[in-house]
């Protein structure tokens, strides 16, 4: 039967990895960095797929993110998501040469339906994730875009209706307030989200210890769980998430612990 | 050394850091006179099956193949469209020839409940019926990444080594003789995928 996914979420600026506590950005270190002092591999090794999200702000150099993105890809053998500032279907092929088998839009939902459109199109539906970020208002839900600053005019799901119309293959569902918080998910909204949709949701923001990632999961049709905190899964935290979720019935893939040895460099 | 072939449609760039990874010069080529003389080669592929094909005749590939497998017997790995393309036939769009050197068709998976999704993405169990080259030493049942909407429908039970669900059973991997393929992409599939390359590279021989 298909399984559930255990997602880990790298944002980055100029190449820069990003924590993110209500989508505000600190920055951590570059991929050398990631690799030595958080024992990435051992996160890489864990999760069944890795999200790559360009959170720039000033305009972004698509070819740099695209160089980012190989360079990550280049250790990971799992699939890999990868978006943020898609603006043409340039920047997708780019992406998608670089190793990423899947492209996440978020910003072109609202501004270049057309675009979402083409890409579902030309790359199939399997191979495009709508992002939705939102946060909550006196009247309920109100999304934004544009790295949160700006407001769509529509609650979760509308947004989450127009994506399906345009054509993504799944959601990736995050809460702006939750984010960072490590308080858990918003599981009413995600609730929600996940009985409105027609496609596999994937729920982020706020986790901060296994049994956030249980609940989530234990939704139906809530497909995966993401995390971007960095900080929380040092080392083999998120191996141990794994085997919690295990432990508690939600169906992961397994596979073998030892991976074979890596020859040494020459 | 083994060569991917590269006939432009498929990750390559994923499968040489595998093989990489794994320690085995590798390399991309679509020129037909190094695919022909080939120690090892691996076939990947995402798309259309009849593009695909177009696009191995037209590349003199599919003839440069057929002199490495058939005549000269080095292994052969197909991975995704590139294991669907050693059928004798795929429907998507009509009808078009594959490589004809595994006994069956390439079908589109078909369910009677509209609320089951095509294509079937994500992680899913295969199980193994006959090692063979692939699944030497590794466990009868692993879990393996797949993202398809077409299925090899095997006419050779013997030709298939390993079989997944989903809501009803498909051909997940094949062998027969030095020609072996797998419907999940083992370079996307952690420590199992790495584990069924590093075999079928260790199936290679010494002239690999």
């Amino acid at each position: 039967m298909l399984k559930k996914r255990l997602i880990f979420t790298l944002l980055l600026q100029d190449g820069i990895f990003q924590l993110s506590r209500n989508f505000s950005l600190q920055a951590v270190g570059d991929i050398r960095w990631l690799w030595k002092h958080f024992a990435f591999h051992a996160i890489a090794r864990s999760v069944d797929e890795l999200v790559l999200l360009d959170v720039g702000r000033g305009s972004r150099a698509s070819r740099d993110f695209a160089r980012h993105v190989a360079a990550v890809a280049g250790g990971c053998f799992m699939p890999i998501a990868a978006g943020g500032g898609i603006r043409s279907r340039d920047d997708a092929f780019a992406l998608l040469g670089a190793g990423a088998d899947k492209l996440v839009v978020n910003t072109p939902l609202f501004t270049s339906p057309g675009l979402v459109e083409e890409l579902a199109a030309t790359f199939g539906s399997q191979c495009l994730v709508g992002s939705i970020d939102y946060r909550r208002g006196p009247a309920g839900t109100n999304v934004f875009y544009g790295n949160g600053a700006v407001s769509a005019g529509m609650p979760v799901e509308k947004a989450v209706r127009l994506a399906e119309g345009l054509g993504v293959g799944e959601i990736y569902l995050t809460s702006i307030d939750k984010d960072g918080t490590g308080q858990g998910y918003d599981f009413e909204v995600l609730r929600a989200v996940a009985g409105i949709s027609s496609i596999p949701v994937i729920a982020s923001g706020g986790v901060g210890d296994f049994d956030h990632f249980v609940a989530g999961m234990s939704l139906p049709n809530v497909n995966g769980a993401a995390t971007a905190n960095i900080f929380h899964f040092v080392g083999d935290g998120l191996r141990e998430a794994r085997d919690h979720l295990l432990a508690h019935g939600i169906e992961l893939a397994r596979w073998e612990a030892e991976f074979p040895a890596a020859p040494p460099r020459s | 050394m083994v060569t991917v072939v590269d006939f432009r449609m498929g990750n390559i760039r994923s499968v040489i850091n595998a093989c990489e990874y794994l320690g085995m010069p590798a390399r991309a080529s679509g020129d037909p006179e190094v695919v022909a003389n080939s120690g090892m080669l691996v076939l990947p592929g995402v798309g259309s099956f009849r593009a695909a094909m177009r696009n191995l005749k037209g590349l003199g590939l599919a003839e440069a193949l057929a002199e490495a497998v058939q005549v000269r017997r080095r292994p052969l790995l197909g991975i995704c469209l590139g294991m669907q393309l050693l059928a004798e036939e795929g429907t998507e769009d009509g009808l078009t020839p594959g490589l004809g050197w595994v006994p069956g068709r390439v079908e589109r998976f078909r369910f009677e409940d509209p609320g089951v999704k095509v294509p079937h993405v994500g992680f899913n169990t295969v199980r193994v019926v006959r090692p063979g080259a692939l699944f030497a030493g590794l466990p009868e049942q692993m879990d393996f990444y797949f993202v398809h909407s077409y299925r090899l429908v095997c006419r050779e039970e013997e030709t298939v080594t390993g079989w997944a669900d989903y809501h009803g059973r498909f051909v997940a991997s094949v062998q027969r003789g030095n020609i072996a393929g797998t419907q999940f992409h083992p370079e996307k599939s952690q420590s199992n995928g790495l584990l069924v390359l590093r075999n079928f590279f260790a199936s290679g021989g010494p002239d690999a």
